[in-house]
């Protein structure tokens, strides 16, 4: 094994840890300010995307697939530095108090776990990395010591996690017992009789259970709503955006190549094993998620059942056991995390100026700050799927896909998912319109201490960015579709 | 098929049965035998080692915590010490290279503790 090369792949990786490193460092000396700390960070970031130029184009394949890159890699690692850079912006006024450095740190660390998830084609580095990962949120989660809710935030999360991640490890056991291979491409030529082996079918179980954490799909859905509620706004807005970007990109790549040859028994048989324990997930996250979202009376906890009910749709989209199926769900995926990534911009403009974001926090946004209630307006209105909202398009495609994965297959149940999906995706318009209606409607409250507070201008800057790319990714789906086709026909063209 | 999980059923009824048989016996035994002479020592409950004492819900400092941590980080680097050490002749410069760097990353850990002040008692 060359290390030049290890060490050229992993250059993104190795920047964001030495920047993580630094930060620490720097955060001791009489320099140390907010602005450094944050200045720092994004310059780590910067050249941690630039590196990403630099990486060969063809398709790397290392150590048992340990490390998998190419161009499919790169790309995603692309968008998630990107999420990592505006929510390190983000934090600048987050509610951060005390221990900054750390945070930023943690933030990188998490960021570090994330990209080596991306690039990682074997059950033991897939472990490594969503721990990494996850470890690293757990405490970003319960980062504000003085504050209660921070705390049972963490806490939960820990807890979920600690449990899933446990599922996770013992499913893996199994399918590495049944299959006696750790590399996901060898996974993926088992031999048939071993395809419907109960072991192996219960290793799947556990496996999507652990999975199923990182994308807040029912059962394992618990800690979102304490989470996006009590952990610092920052924090909460990498957790919904960053982290479920990795998460389902994992999940597609343990589906797709890995698990792809395993079959159902039974009146399953014929099935991949998979698609009907998605699709029973997928259905309680959409359904749970709506519903429950209604009841809500803090926007960031509407949010979690929101991002519930799309980890549901996700999950439709993994039923259709399909490349194009596979491909709307992760361009999918991108639009929800950058418009969850604007709507928490907003949540923690809102709190520096309210103090907290509950609905009636929202009351007269649109007389206060004008330019914020609209990037609201954007925001929501995509995440309900409304044209010309990047959400609608990403939504029709998704949708579009499932149907026709369903109508190939042998699972004609799915058609019924997808309509349920859609119908229950126009109860979730009752609670966007609920925060819309504050912003919009509902009369200013009486001048409070806290309503004088500056906005601060990067993080409108960013929102108003982000809302932008909803729009244009509406209008013009193709400038992100077509280079995400390109890179997965690309990967698909050297491994399958 | 069948009869591999047959087997199963078999071993679950031994590993039942097995445990009580002498538990049984030994219950018979002091039935049919032994005088019944109860007395403080006998009817305390089994435990080995030295007798407890006080409650089990004390409180200690959270700072032995923080010690335990840092000391568990550089008890578990030995073990990657270990085989690098033992295989150091036969192993290029490389592998030097990386050990060095594995290091220095713990290093920076405990200069971080050191200074954030974890490492002073208060």
């Amino acid at each position: 094994m060359n290390y030049l090369i290890l060490l050229q792949l992993l250059a993104p990786e190795a920047i964001l840890t030495v920047t993580a490193l630094l930060v620490l460092g720097v955060g001791f000396s009489a320099w140390g300010s907010r602005q450094v700390l944050v200045l720092l960070s994004l310059v780590g970031c910067f050249a941690a995307g630039a590196s990403l130029s630099f990486l060969p184009t063809a398709n790397i394949y290392m150590v048992g697939g340990m490390l998998a890159m190419g161009p499919l890699a790169a790309f995603f690692k692309g968008i998630l530095i990107g999420l990592a850079a505006v929510t390190i912006v983000f934090s600048r006024t987050g509610g951060v108090r005390t221990h900054f450095a750390e945070y930023l740190s943690l933030l990188l660390f998490a960021t570090v776990g994330m990209t080596l998830l991306i690039s990682s084609e074997e059950l033991l580095m897939i472990f490594v990395a969503l721990e990494l990962t996850s470890i690293s949120l757990y405490a970003l989660a319960a980062f504000r010591k003085e504050s209660r809710a921070s705390a049972e935030a963490g806490l939960k999360y820990f807890l979920v996690g600690g449990v899933s991640a446990a599922f996770l490890l013992f499913g893996l056991s199994l399918i590495y017992g049944v299959a006696g291979t750790t590399s996901l491409h060898a996974l993926a030529s088992i031999p048939p009789a071993l395809a419907g082996d109960p072991l192996m079918l219960a290793g799947i179980v556990l496996t999507l259970g652990g999975f199923a954490f990182k994308v807040a799909a029912v059962p394992f859905h618990l800690w979102a709503p304490d989470v996006y509620q009590g952990a610092p706004t920052s924090a909460a807005a990498f957790i919904a955006s960053g982290s479920k970007v990795a998460g389902v990109f994992i999940l597609a790549k343990m589906l797709a190549l890995g698990l792809a040859a395993t079959s159902g028994v039974g009146c399953m048989a014929g099935w991949t094993a998979w698609v009907p324990l998605l699709a029973i997930m997928a259905a309680a996250s959409v359904l749970l998620g709506n519903i429950a979202a209604l009841v809500q009376s803090n926007v960031a906890r509407i949010l979690a059942y929101s991002a519930i009910a799309h980890g549901g749709y996700m999950l439709i989209g993994f039923t259709s056991a399909s490349i194009p199926g596979f491909t709307a769900v992760l361009f999918y995926v991108i639009i929800y995390a950058i418009t969850t990534l604007g709507a928490f911009g907003i949540i923690s403009l809102v709190k520096t100026r309210r103090g907290s974001a509950n609905l009636r926090d929202f009351d007269g946004l649109a007389k206060t700050s004008p330019l914020v209630a609209i990037c609201l307006l954007v925001f929501l209105i995509s995440l309900a799927g409304i044209p010309p909202f990047a959400g609608f398009f990403g939504k029709f495609y998704l949708f579009a896909e499932a149907l026709k994965g369903a109508s190939a297959g042998p699972a004609p149940g799915i058609f019924w998912l997808v309509a349920a999906a859609i119908a229950l995706n126009a109860v979730s318009l009752y609670y966007y319109l609920i925060i819309l209606k504050h912003a919009f409607v509902m009369p200013a409250p009486a001048e409070t201490k806290h309503s004088q507070a500056p906005i601060s201008g990067d993080t409108l800057l960013l929102v108003i960015a982000l809302a932008a790319a909803v729009l244009l990714l509406g209008l013009f789906p193709g400038v992100l579709l077509e280079p995400l086709r390109a890179v997965i026909s690309n990967y698909l063209t050297t491994f399958l | 098929m069948s009869n591999d999980y047959l087997l199963l059923v078999v071993f679950l009824a031994i590993a039942v049965v097995f445990p009580l048989i002498p538990l049984a016996m030994a219950w018979t035994w002091g039935f049919l035998f032994s005088p019944h002479k109860p007395g403080n020592d006998k009817g305390a409950i089994y435990e080995c080692g030295i007798e407890s004492t006080g409650a089990a819900q004390i409180q200690f400092q959270s700072h032995y915590y923080l010690y335990a941590l840092v000391f568990l980080i550089f008890d578990v680097e030995t073990i990657f010490l270990l085989p690098f050490a033992a295989a150091f002749t036969t192993l290029p410069l490389s592998a030097f290279i990386a050990i060095l760097v594995f290091l220095l990353l713990l290093v920076e850990g405990l200069v971080w503790a050191w200074a954030k002040g974890i490492l002073e008692w208060k």
